[in-house]
């Protein structure tokens, strides 16, 4: 219980990440975007490269951090990966739906995103190939806290954990404290009206895209971390990502964060109440409760 | 050294190749419906184009160049279903290799294959459900599939497990028609035998996490795992399975033999694993589907279901070369004289195929004997073969423990008592 | 030649079966604004429904009722009927995305059912034991796929002139009412709630037929049938084709089939035999293109929709 308690706040934290992105996408550009799970993988892909590329250049940046599986050139390659991630998102942006968001309805928007989302999947698997891959094939073994109740801990979770409550900080900071926060809450309640207040738009989106993007790139390696890199990545998440931006409610980061939480939690609390083959199901039907308890999700506003 | 003798073996290869007998003008087409997209799929598919050409070099079926057409499934069967159609109507192959899922086999074997009349061979389809329908008549005789029944497998794992004597086990398999089956299987083989199934886990594909399965099965403090997976799925389990904790007594089915298995979890946390798969049978020759597999991609096997592809690629093509006509019933009612198991035997590497060529010209029959052993197909398509338990080394793969047909069903025998 | 027109009628079966459930989620969406993000739980309860109903009792299997094929049918449908409804009541007050990934989770919870409630569903390895209609009487393959195309174009057209009707009723007037301002139709003394559900129901049903036609053609169905992507294959067709536009439906579908399963085609004619292997992969590039170019050069489908206020007016419209 407990065990499945943590676990599911570990897996949260990471759909969280990708979630925060989502939600302020689909928020300002008033779509779904089936392609911002490919972000997660791009952005694990391309820390991965990164990583390889760090080590062999300077091998003394291979060394292990503590008790982790994470070396120090993971972690730069990191930081590379959220900028070029971020900018890939723009240049999506710029190629695709930028030209199609004056035109035509959200749906055609959400299938431009499917189709993206096909191309960026396949691309990827062609390039690094089919088989996953990993950034350590080094076991980190789990401390076990407790015998019984069983708790059993890694470290590498702990980080991840701790990670992605840092980065939720900051950007809850930027988000209330600074000009930036101010403006982006403008854009999102009234995007003609701050513009008039000297908003700049189109700027506006590139920075959301770069902020989602960069996201999804730390939340891609951290789901590689704990499991695998795989260019089926956002095929695996998407649905989830989606389940956190929901169940939260479109258009609040808050509630990205706490969907991701609760996705992660009850998908990890599912054994206890039916067979693992059931597995899949349960996080959409507590989203299913939930939603008809609360029509527009938990933090959504109503309109 | 392994280089030299790779070198020397090219060498030899190209010396051997102005001596082939096709002309370059005659192609007969085969088609192939395997998941090329799918992490799985495209080892199976790059194997069935390594059959087709090793036997080219051999000489083509009747003179003549094969040429595999391939298509991809997506292991959507609407899609599978209509690249075979494609390939019957258009490209007119008397034979369809695939597909890989029962899902996708299945309607076309239903919608295509039967009605047009054209011969079927999967490598991998392991569903009862085609049993059933060969036993309705419903197939038409046109059905066949390398994959030894997980009867078969499950018997040989849950003989590994209690020779190991160990008194209790969580098992996790594929949520999918062959984790269920043999799944189901190796749970009542090891109830009748005494031994404690303490949990039995499904495994979904493409989770974002697998912890809380792990987690699960943990809480029995098994003694031992018997694990029915997949590598991408697998490789992410016992990963888990082994960072928190977890027995490394592991027995593992035949899909997780794979170097990208053993790399991924590691070695030195599968000392004391065990592995289950069919077996070629213990016969004086030499060659071995590993050595072939190893001469043309420079690797060992690695993934399910390799060398039931190359058999089925290889029974398929000594069929349309034995059979009077090229049409799909009569290439079906000639794979009995390729499997006949009072022929010669016969192992398909370059110079057993070109004896068997020789042989089945001369009315003779063949004991195809190739990557899974000595492929007998009963009445509906189906093949039972012999067992073998493997472990990992450092280099490779190791053959441990041969079981014989006759061991295997004296054990299923036992079992029903 | 008769291999191309055999193909062609087995392309078109396939094409015309996929329309069907096109046409029924563009009456949910094209004209009620419902996002139903389950198509697949619908299809899928018709394409088992049919084998359930009309398939024989198996060893093992606790439903089996061998009804006769029509019957078999109207169960399949009703059963899809009856599963939009019971989904309809708990979702149909969502709106849009809530509402979308809500049905979602309904076509994976219908998916994780039919792959582990073996008794029912048989399970992954997937159900079968029916007997295609007339298959034989007709007993030549090639002039029981043309028997079956014409059989499944009669229904396509059926449930098309059906819809058109709809379309061009006060109902469907009040559809479009719905989806373009819910308070100003409730203003006007309507219950979108009701409407809503009663389009929600009736579309799923159609999803339903179509499910019904296409486990028919196999004589077999399994889980791997009915996973998400067929939702987004219906879905894509739609919206290439042009939301709103019953036209633009059926012709969507057929081009994105065509490009779905033609790109394979055309790659193994064209590419090099090195490139084989990666052909599939290749091949969900070309897909994933051929969706987002039309999308650019048409956002709003090839065939956009129009606005016909009524059949009286467009009569009285001098032309």
């Amino acid at each position: 219980m407990i065990q499945n308690l943590f676990d599911g706040i570990l897996v949260g934290s990471i759909l969280s990440l990708g979630a925060i992105g989502l939600t302020m996408v689909m928020h300002m550009l008033r779509f779904a975007n089936f392609s911002h799970a490919e972000l997660l993988s791009l952005g694990a892909y391309v820390t991965f490269v990164f990583d390889k590329l760090l080590e062999s250049m300077v091998p003394a940046l291979s060394q292990t951090i503590g008790g982790l599986s994470l070396t120090f050139s993971l972690i730069f390659a990191i930081i590379l990966s959220m900028g070029v991630t971020g900018v890939s998102a723009i240049i999506i942006d710029w190629l695709v739906f930028r030209r199609i968001r004056d035109s035509a309805g959200p749906l055609s928007m959400v299938f431009a995103s499917f189709g993206v989302a096909l191309i960026v999947r396949n691309l990827i698997s062609l390039i690094f190939g089919l088989k996953p891959k990993l950034y350590s094939e080094e076991i980190t073994f789990a401390v076990r806290v407790s015998l019984d109740p069983l708790i059993l801990i890694k470290l590498d979770q702990v980080f991840v954990l701790c990670m992605a409550l840092v980065i939720m900080l900051i950007f809850h900071f930027v988000l209330s404290r600074t000009t930036f926060g101010y403006a982006l809450k403008a854009v999102s309640e009234n995007p003609t009206l701050s513009q008039i207040n000297g908003v700049r738009l189109a700027l506006m989106i590139r920075l959301i895209w770069l902020i989602g993007g960069g996201l999804a790139a730390v939340a891609g390696v951290f789901y590689g971390l704990n499991n695998q890199v795989s260019f089926l990545m956002g095929k695996d998440l998407v649905l989830s990502l989606f389940a956190a931006v929901i169940v939260g409610g479109i258009g609040s980061i808050y509630g990205a964060v706490v969907g991701g939480f609760l996705v992660g939690l009850a998908s990890n609390m599912a054994l206890l109440i039916l067979p693992s083959g059931y597995k899949p199901a349960v996080p959409f039907l507590i989203i299913l409760i939930i939603l008809s308890i609360r029509p527009t999700g938990l933090f959504g506003e109503k309109k | 050294m392994k280089a030299l003798i790779f070198g020397l073996t090219a060498i030899s290869l190209v010396a051997l190749a102005p001596g082939l007998s096709y002309s370059a003008d005659c192609t007969t087409k085969v088609g192939a419906v395997l998941p090329t997209s799918v992490d799985w799929g495209r080892p199976i598919a790059a194997t069935a184009r390594m059959a087709v050409d090793l036997y080219n070099k051999a000489g083509g079926v009747k003179g003549c160049k094969v040429e595999l057409i391939l298509r991809d499934t997506q292991v959507d069967p609407k899609v599978g279903v209509d690249a075979a159609k494609a390939l019957v109507d258009l490209d007119k192959v008397p034979v369809l290799i695939g597909a890989v899922s029962s899902g996708v086999s299945m309607p076309i074997l239903t919608s295509v294959s039967v009605p047009s009349n054209v011969m079927q061979i999967s490598c991998c389809s392991s569903s009862t459900v085609f049993t059933g329908l060969a036993k309705d008549g419903k197939t038409k005789g046109l059905w066949f599939r390398t994959f030894t029944t997980s009867r078969n497998h499950a018997a040989v794992a849950a003989k590994i497990i209690k020779a190991k004597g160990y008194n209790n086990l969580v098992i996790f398999y594929k949520n999918d028609d062959w984790g269920q089956d043999i799944g189901k299987l190796v749970k009542a083989d090891l109830e009748a035998l005494g031994v404690t199934v303490k949990a039995s886990i499904a495994i979904n594909d493409g989770q974002p996490s697998y912890r809380a399965e792990v987690v699960e099965a943990l809480k029995s403090n098994p003694e031992a795992a018997y694990v029915a997976l997949y590598p991408k799925e697998g490789i992410a389990t016992m990963r888990e399975w082994i960072s928190l904790g977890g027995t490394q007594n592991l027995v593992v089915a035949n899909s997780l033999r794979s170097e990208e298995f053993r790399d991924s979890v590691g070695i030195k946390y599968l000392g004391k694993m065990v592995g289950h798969d069919s077996a070629a049978p213990r016969t004086a020759s030499a060659a071995s589907f590993t050595a072939l597999y190893k001469e043309a991609f420079k690797k060992e096997p690695s993934g399910p279901g390799l060398p039931n592809i190359f058999d089925a690629v290889m029974i398929a093509l000594l069929a349309m070369e034995v059979s009077p006509t090229l049409s799909g019933d009569v290439i079906a009612r000639s794979v009995s004289k390729v499997t006949d198991p009072n022929g010669t035997p016969i192992f398909p590497d370059e110079a057993g195929i070109k004896q068997a060529s020789a042989l089945l010209a001369q009315g003779k029959t063949i004991r195809y004997q190739g990557g899974t052993g000595a492929v007998t197909f009963d009445q509906y398509g189906d093949v039972s073969a012999p067992g073998l338990s493997w472990n990992f080394s450092e280099k490779g793969i190791v053959e441990l423990d041969y079981i014989t047909s006759e061991d295997i069903n004296e054990f299923i025998n036992s079992l029903k008592k | 030649m008769i291999g191309i027109v055999s193909y062609l009628v087995f392309f078109l079966t396939m094409g015309f079966v996929l329309s069907i459930a096109v046409l029924g989620l563009n009456l949910q969406w094209g004209y009620t604004g419902l996002f139903n993000g389950g198509v697949a739980a619908f299809f899928g309860a018709g394409a088992y429904g049919v084998i359930l109903f009309g398939g024989s009792n198996k060893a093992g299997q606790l439903i089996g009722f061998g009804l006769p094929y029509p019957f078999a049918v109207a169960g399949a449908v009703l059963l899809a009927g009856l599963l939009a409804w019971i989904v309809g009541l708990i979702t149909t007050h969502l709106r849009h995305d809530y509402l979308a990934i809500a049905t979602f989770g309904v076509a994976i919870a219908v998916e994780n059912f039919a792959r582990n409630a073996e008794p029912i569903t048989g399970g992954a390895k997937g159900l079968r034991g029916f007997e295609r209609p007339f298959e034989t009487v007709i007993n030549d393959p090639f002039w029981f796929n043309l028997a079956y195309l014409i059989f499944v174009f009669v229904v396509l057209i059926i449930v098309y002139n059906i819809l058109e009707n709809i379309g061009q009723s006060p109902f469907g007037r009040l559809l479009r009412a719905i989806r373009e301002d819910e308070v100003a139709a409730q203003s006007l003394g309507k219950s979108p709630a009701r409407v809503r559900l009663q389009a929600f129901i009736f579309g799923s049903m159609i999803m339903g037929l179509s499910g019904a036609l296409y486990a028919t053609f196999y004589a077999f169905i399994s889980p791997q049938d009915i996973v998400p992507i067929l939702t987004f294959q219906i879905w894509s067709m739609l919206i290439v084709g042009g939301s709103g536009n019953n036209k633009g439906a059926v012709f969507g579908t057929l081009i994105v089939w065509a490009g779905w399963v033609g790109s394979g085609w055309v790659l193994t004619q064209f590419a090099p035999v090195e490139m084989q292997l990666y052909i599939g992969t290749i091949q969900f590039i070309m897909i994933g293109l051929i969706i987002v170019l039309t999308l650019l050069i048409r956002p709003k489908g090839l065939l956009p929709e129009k606005l016909i206020i009524s059949r009286s007016v467009a009569r009285v419209k001098p032309e």
